[in-house]
């Protein structure tokens, strides 16, 4: 279970920061616990995404040509898996929201640092696995599980943490179809030279 | 005046395994962002935050202009893998380590080489070394792994 939120004490006290981070290890951080995917994987979000990829594999878009490869018809490009999954935007103040799609969380680990004057996000490390392709019609899910958060460290951006989240992707069957682990930097760009 | 239903290209040419060897370098692939392409990749992965298509917003986050998500870096690169490798080819992993940005106005130049050639069962997995770099230095880099069918 995660330690309780004290943002005085955690303001004051990086080792009540750290064991409050540290006890989030393993848990799920996005909000609900789930993300489910607002449509099943679709040819018109297909098509959007070759056409802006200018990516002319024939094994996304021609049934004909996909039929006779050993995916035995069309497939999504792989590095859709995480769009697939990606909540619908609430585009009325993205901007205040940090850019993100819906309300932060402010009491997950990312929120929390937020709050405390880690307000920096810096992306450091994207590792993808796919273990099958996806076809029209699945359905995915995903979970965000925090994995690891390093020790406070100094850096050209200022104090900070490394947080590393494993985002796994499952179909309509509850079987795996794959992940990614996902590490950034929160950092408070007020420390800067610190 | 017809309008264009399917762009893909059918007469795309698969590699096989035993055409491949360590060292091969992977077809180098030349994006000149734009940004309608930095705008355009972001929506069509789902990814609304304004850095990467609103200019003044990228702006004043500090970065010299909207940039690619990093959605697209890996879009691009499972394009630059399977261009080059062929339409039997399934990618199983890209990993990369995030650089410097991916802006408008700079070419993103995908380049690579074949790191390991592993036959597992009735595929031949196939490990090439990824690195992505505009004007200002390395956007990604890493590996990713595809496999071709023996």
């Amino acid at each position: 279970m995660p330690d309780p939120i004290n943002i005085e004490l955690f303001e004051k006290d990086q080792d009540a920061l750290d064991k409050f981070l540290q006890s989030w290890i393993g848990e799920k951080m996005n909000t609900g616990g789930t993300n489910h995917a607002p449509d099943p994987v679709n040819m018109p979000m297909i098509r959007h995404w070759v056409d802006a990829f200018q990516d002319r594999n024939p094994v996304y878009e021609s049934e004909d040509y996909a039929k006779d490869t050993r995916f035995g018809g069309r497939i999504a490009p792989p590095a859709m898996m995480q769009t697939w999954t990606m909540p619908r935007p609430i585009l009325h103040n993205i901007g205040e929201r940090g850019g993100a799609a819906q309300d932060l969380d402010p009491d997950t680990p990312l929120g929390v640092l937020d709050r405390v004057g880690f307000v920096g996000i810096l992306a450091t490390n994207s590792e993808l696995e796919f273990d099958r392709p996806l076809k029209e019609g699945d359905v995915l899910q995903s979970e965000i599980i925090l994995k690891s958060v390093s020790a406070r460290k100094s850096t050209g951006l200022g104090q900070g943490y490394f947080v590393t989240w494993t985002q796994d992707y499952i179909d309509q069957n509850g079987e795996e179809v794959g992940r990614q682990n996902f590490t950034v930097l929160k950092f408070n760009p007020s420390t800067i030279g610190q | 005046m017809q309008l264009i239903t399917e762009f893909a290209d059918l007469d795309r040419k698969n590699l096989s395994p035993a055409d491949i060897n360590v060292g091969d370098a992977v077809t180098p692939m030349d994006i000149a962002l734009t940004h309608t392409l930095v705008a355009s990749t972001a929506i069509a992965s789902m990814d609304f935050m304004p850095v990467h298509h609103d200019k003044d917003y990228a702006q004043a986050q500090f970065a010299p202009d909207a940039f690619l998500n990093i959605l697209s870096t890996n879009g691009y690169i499972s394009r630059f893998v399977t261009d080059w490798a062929g339409p039997e080819a399934w990618v199983k992993k890209i990993n990369v380590k995030l650089g410097v940005p991916a802006v408008p106005h700079q070419t993103l130049k995908f380049t690579g080489e074949v790191l390991s050639k592993t036959e597992n069962g009735d595929e031949c997995d196939i490990e090439v070394s990824v690195a992505a770099a505009n004007d200002s230095g390395n956007h990604a880099t890493g590996t990713a792994v595809i496999t071709l069918p023996l």
